[in-house]
């Protein structure tokens, strides 16, 4: 049920609307250092602890990862990845949950009526009595985070805490974390503290660190210093994630050229029938026969 | 009342009966000429036909409301958004088994012959659109017929592959989760706009619907349309 306190900015499969302006909240976003990352999982506990998620079985593969990747149980995952840049060995952490995009790709390959929503403050949202379970929003998700549930049926991924930020408190992870790496506020706050760690980062030898923002999305409720921005690889992020295109095509022009096919074969089939009417039934048929064989 | 082909049709229909004998005929039995009618479809081929239709359509009505919202009423034909996501899915196994045992059993009549290579020439379709034309060697159907049971047949394919990667969608990789999606749109609207000329020659041919319905068409209308398809049923007349 989508939270009382926010007004929609867009809602899945329903036109754009623009909310009142009754309540102006600003964008939000969280800010994630992965620099500071201790990859201590307190975040991971914090996650399932709000979100009365229960433990999800595990596999162990040799790493300190919890699970090899997200669950429809399990919304925040910190990835554990080893690389060697520059001929340094790096130990990368990378806290994968849902991006809250500013243009969602999920929202937009959703088919259910208000089944995602993105609040006025950014937030993207589900809403389990609306969705179909059909997955197309894991088609539209260039960051490969909706999760479906064979269980209930429905899509689940992180909220970015919608309920408690509502209310003016951090999302459960913020709140855990020991080390400061993560932070929550506007969105403007958070890219500024971003850039400001940026410097800090660049200064200590880190050049290539940057702010993982990316446009092709219209940014993200969810800002991450990179030490290695340059290659966001390294850190499984896409370099330049969009709204897939073959989403953008069968949601627009595509869908745009149905509808119009459709009207138009069918008044073109009213005209038709107008100007050229029923064939003439055929009249009586030619009989050769009777006329010929009367005396038989 | 006179029945040809008598290889094909034992003994008039069973002695009590008081229907219609074209109607009883073609029951069983197609491509013969009973009285001053002929047995165009037999049962067992409406049956098909039909069966092809119907899911087809509850396909097409479960369908147009998860493609766009403008459809989002038709959901509620069947019980809402949530019905549509399964019914559409396990009906639309039921119409690609239907159109493959439709294919079994027209794959034959619908060889592309030159007369119907002739008759979906651009400019001779477009005169036919205008009634103008009129065609000695139309056989049982005309090349704009089987052009659409070939295309139906492809489109039916089409959907099943793209319709099962998008139900199973782990099986197959997110990429071919995404180009399914816009195949599965783009195959349905070429598809659904097809359908719509198929009906809607019915409706401006008078005489035709009925040879889907009850079997049987006049004699005339088959000279008309048919005119190969009635000389080769009536030549084995004794």
């Amino acid at each position: 049920m989508p939270i009382q306190g926010l007004e929609i900015l867009q809602s899945s499969a329903s036109l754009r609307g623009q909310p009142s302006g009754m309540r102006r909240v600003p964008f939000v976003s969280k800010y994630i250092d992965t620099s500071t990352c201790i990859g201590c999982k307190a975040c991971e506990v914090a996650c399932q602890e709000w979100n009365d998620l229960p433990s999800v079985p595990t596999r162990v593969e040799g790493t300190y990862q919890t699970l090899p990747t997200l669950h429809a149980q399990f919304w925040n995952l910190i990835q554990f990845r080893e690389a060697e840049v520059d001929g340094n060995f790096s130990w990368l952490m990378r806290k994968d949950q849902c991006m809250h995009c500013a243009d969602p790709g999920c929202l937009r390959a959703c088919p259910a009526p208000g089944a995602i929503v993105q609040y006025s403050n950014g937030i993207v949202d589900v809403n389990p009595e609306q969705c179909i379970g059909c997955r197309l929003c894991e088609a539209g998700c260039p960051f490969n985070v909706p999760r479906f549930s064979a269980k209930t049926g429905k899509m689940a991924k992180c909220t970015l805490c919608v309920d408690r930020a509502s209310v003016g408190l951090e999302p459960a992870c913020v709140k855990a974390c020991p080390t400061g790496c993560l932070h929550f506020g506007t969105k403007d706050d958070m890219v500024d503290l971003g850039k400001e760690r940026v410097a800090q980062l660049k200064a200590r030898g880190f050049t290539n660190a940057g702010l993982y923002d990316p446009p092709g999305v219209g940014g993200t409720g969810v800002v991450t210093v990179l030490k290695y921005a340059d290659k966001p690889e390294l850190y499984g992020l896409p370099a330049n994630p969009t709204v897939p295109a073959t989403i953008r095509a069968s949601k627009g022009p595509v869908r745009w050229f149905g509808l119009l096919s459709m009207a138009a074969v069918v008044l073109g089939l009213v005209g038709h029938y107008i100007r050229f009417g029923p064939r003439t039934p055929p009249g009586p048929p030619p009989q050769p026969e009777p006329q010929k064989g009367e005396g038989q | 009342m006179t029945i040809s082909r008598g290889t094909l049709v034992g003994p008039p229909p069973a002695t009590q009966s008081t229907g219609d004998p074209a109607i009883l005929a073609a029951g069983h039995h197609e491509d013969i000429v009973v009285g001053d009618r002929m047995v165009r479809f037999r049962a067992y081929t409406r049956i098909l036909h039909w069966g092809v239709a119907l899911t087809f359509f509850v396909c097409l009505f479960t369908g147009l409301p998860i493609w766009t919202p403008i459809f989002g009423w038709m959901a509620l034909l069947f019980g809402g958004l949530q019905v549509c996501r399964w019914l559409h899915a396990w009906t639309g196994i039921a119409f690609a088994v239907l159109a493959f045992v439709q294919l079994i059993h027209w794959a034959g009549v619908m060889r592309m012959g030159e007369a119907d290579r002739r008759f979906v020439r651009l400019g001779n379709f477009l005169a036919y659109m205008r009634w103008e034309t009129h065609d000695e060697d139309v056989g049982k159907f005309n090349g704009g017929q089987k052009v659409l049971f070939w295309l139906s047949t492809l489109a039916a394919l089409g959907l099943l592959l793209t319709g099962v990667v998008l139900w199973f969608p782990n099986l197959f990789g997110r990429e071919l989760q995404r180009i399914s999606l816009l195949l599965h749109d783009i195959t349905f609207i070429l598809f659904t706009l097809l359908i719509f000329g198929h009906i809607y020659l019915t409706i401006a041919e008078p005489g035709t619907f009925t040879g889907m319905v009850k079997g049987t068409v006049t004699t005339a209308w088959a000279r008309l349309h048919h005119p190969r398809w009635y000389r080769d049923v009536t030549r084995t007349r004794r």
